[in-house]
């Protein structure tokens, strides 16, 4: 089958229910993206769909046929992305880094369906775990994304 | 009356009830003719008759039950809880002692089609004699053979019942038979066709499909044996899932089904619909998958033809999306991080391997017990070919209370057009504490 990967093309040969993280890492070698659970429940493994942040160890890779996937890899082609990224650098998010790819997917799918989201939007898209307890950093780097965001985007004369 | 008059009255009275409890318990405990009484043996080495046999155990679903995981196949030990105590499943390899080496043909269909062991004892009804009754003659010899002389001889001792005295009597499960089961094989309908009579012949005999989706009465009877009753295969509570209706009806049972989406479902384990869940995990990797196509297709012919209830039914479900406000809510916003992956947003799911929950019987049937306990439990490896799933509903016990499952499935039951109604934390907490392995409670009679 043909899959659309970091705007590349790409022939796979696997079974349709293939999980799309294993066609990925094992078939493509983009291992940035990590095996955490494998049930949907770290987001470890999330890249993006179509723009929507998806868990790609309960993805059939059949279902990502004609879609256009980005993983970690190409996430800073992206502008929202690169500063997404750099926001990372600048809080020092990482600790072992594990489920970083992960949450760096999850916070950019949030900021480009919603440029400048409210406490409550940001604490429901982040959900992805983290064993190393980097939430504090995580959320200081978002909200600060998020107001970032909002400055830039808001017009003149509006308080934020 | 004088006092005299009194004693020789009582006197009388008591003799009329002992001779009564004489003839009951002879009759409780008498070996009944079998149809195959005179048949004899079966020749040894009959190689198509042990296979066809051993076909017929796949259909029969006996290893669910006669068997222990990781032990050898139909060595019996599977313990069954009863309100009364509880129950093991026996030994039925060829060993002499300690299985059913012992048998003689007539001895076997006893046990199969009549619930009666060789002593004249009555088995307890968890074996689904009331439905192997069906069974026709030649598929018991082949049964027979394949028993005797297709599985290795195992000698594991079987466990007694510890069901206590006088409830472990076992003459009355006799009457029990009497007023419940119907001791004649099946029958061809001729006013149907030959695709048709297999179907009914499978899903009413070996098969055993009534045992969990046939509701049952007062005395756990059956309410129908056969389609000739309209509580078929109508849907029933039971070991803490909910089997649903496998009629036509368009919410809670079959009817959006087609044919192919059901023997697709029997072969595969998943279909546009559903994928195999609970104790229908069992069923499939043990039984329905090694059918034949042919067999397949006429099980759906059968199931097909059964019509619903549109009363107990209600209005037929039609899609309806969700608004993006719905994820707002506490379920809803426990739906879109916790299940929305999987059964996405729109909750269409990925069908055939992640069901969609929008239409789901579990979430159109007013008995919220299949979605309660696969949000607690999760669901069983589904092995198709012997191959396991990629994908498997993870277990929310120890990460959800109940107030939260209880609110997710109430969302999801109210959402996408479904009509199954609230869940409420008590109904998940007495699952949970039900489904507990070290609960004193434990689940029911385990019926497959």
């Amino acid at each position: 089958m043909e899959l659309r990967i970091n705007q590349k093309t790409y022939q796979v040969d696997a079974e349709a229910d293939t999980p799309l993280l294993w066609v990925i890492r094992d078939d493509l070698g983009l291992t940035g993206t990590k095996y955490g659970c494998g049930l949907a429940q770290c987001g470890a493994c999330s890249v993006l769909v179509d723009g929507n942040v998806v868990r790609s160890c309960v993805t059939p890779v059949a279902g990502v046929v004609g879609r256009e996937v980005t993983t970690i890899e190409a996430i800073e082609v992206d502008e929202v992305g690169k500063r997404v990224v750099a926001a990372w650098v600048e809080y020092q998010v990482a600790q072992c880094g594990y489920c970083q790819s992960g949450q760096v997917m999850a916070a950019t799918a949030l900021l480009k369906r919603t440029p400048k989201p409210n406490d409550a939007q940001i604490a429901a898209a982040m959900v992805n775990l983290c064993r190393c307890g980097t939430y504090n950093a995580i959320n200081a780097a978002v909200h600060e994304l998020a107001t970032d965001v909002a400055t830039l985007a808001a017009p003149a004369g509006e308080i934020v | 009356m004088s006092k005299r008059h009194y004693a020789k009255a009582a006197g009388t009275l008591a003799l009329v009830g002992l001779v009564v409890l004489v003839l009951l318990v002879w009759y409780g405990t008498r070996v009944p003719a079998s149809a195959l009484d005179a048949a004899g043996s079966v020749a040894p080495g009959d190689a198509a008759l042990i296979q066809r046999g051993e076909y017929v155990a796949r259909a029969s679903d006996c290893v669910a039950c006669h068997s222990l995981p990781d032990s050898p196949a139909f060595a019996g030990g599977l313990k069954m809880a009863t309100p009364l105590g509880a129950i093991y499943a026996t030994n039925i390899t060829p060993d002499v002692t300690a299985g059913i080496g012992g048998y003689s043909l007539a001895d076997f269909d006893r046990a199969i089609r009549h619930g009666v062991a060789p002593e004249g004892r009555r088995l307890y009804p968890a074996m689904p004699y009331p439905s192997y009754a069906k069974l026709s003659d030649e598929d018991i010899r082949a049964l027979y053979a394949f028993f005797m002389q297709g599985v290795s001889p195992v000698a594991a001792a079987n466990k007694p019942s510890e069901i206590p005295w006088p409830l472990n009597v076992r003459w009355p499960i006799a009457l029990w038979n009497t007023l419940f089961t119907q001791p004649e094989p099946f029958a061809q309908q001729t006013t149907q066709d030959a695709v048709w009579n297999r179907g009914a012949y499978l899903v009413q005999g070996a098969g055993h499909c009534g045992s969990c989706h046939t509701p049952r009465g007062l005395a756990f009877n059956e309410k129908a044996l056969n389609d000739s009753g309209e509580q078929f295969l109508a849907g029933a509570l039971l070991d803490g899932w909910y089997a649903p209706s496998l009629r036509n009806d368009p919410n809670t049972g079959l009817g959006r089904w087609s044919e192919a989406d059901i023997a697709q479902f029997l072969k595969t384990g998943r279909n546009q619909h559903a994928v195999v869940f609970g104790s229908m995990t069992e069923a499939f990797n043990n039984s329905t998958q090694f059918l034949t196509d042919a067999d397949l297709a006429a099980i759906a012919r059968y199931l097909k033809s059964l019509p619903g209830d549109p009363q107990r039914d209600g209005p037929p479900w039609q899609y309806q999306a969700a608004e993006a406000s719905v994820f707002v809510s506490a379920g809803g916003h426990l739906y879109e991080t916790r299940c929305a992956s999987c059964h996405g947003l729109d909750g269409k799911g990925q069908a055939p391997w992640m069901p969609p929950l929008a239409g789901a019987t579990s979430a159109m049937t007013a008995a919220a017990e299949s979605a309660i306990n696969i949000s607690l439990n999760g669901s069983l490896r589904v092995v198709a070919a012997g191959v396991p799933d990629a994908y498997r509903m993870p277990a929310f016990r120890e990460q959800l209370s109940d107030l939260e499952i209880a609110q997710v499935l109430s969302f999801v039951r109210a959402t996408w057009g479904n009509q199954g109604g609230e869940v409420d934390a008590k109904a998940v907490a007495t699952l949970r504490a039900h489904t507990d392995p070290a609960s004193p409670t434990p689940i029911l009679l385990h019926m497959r």
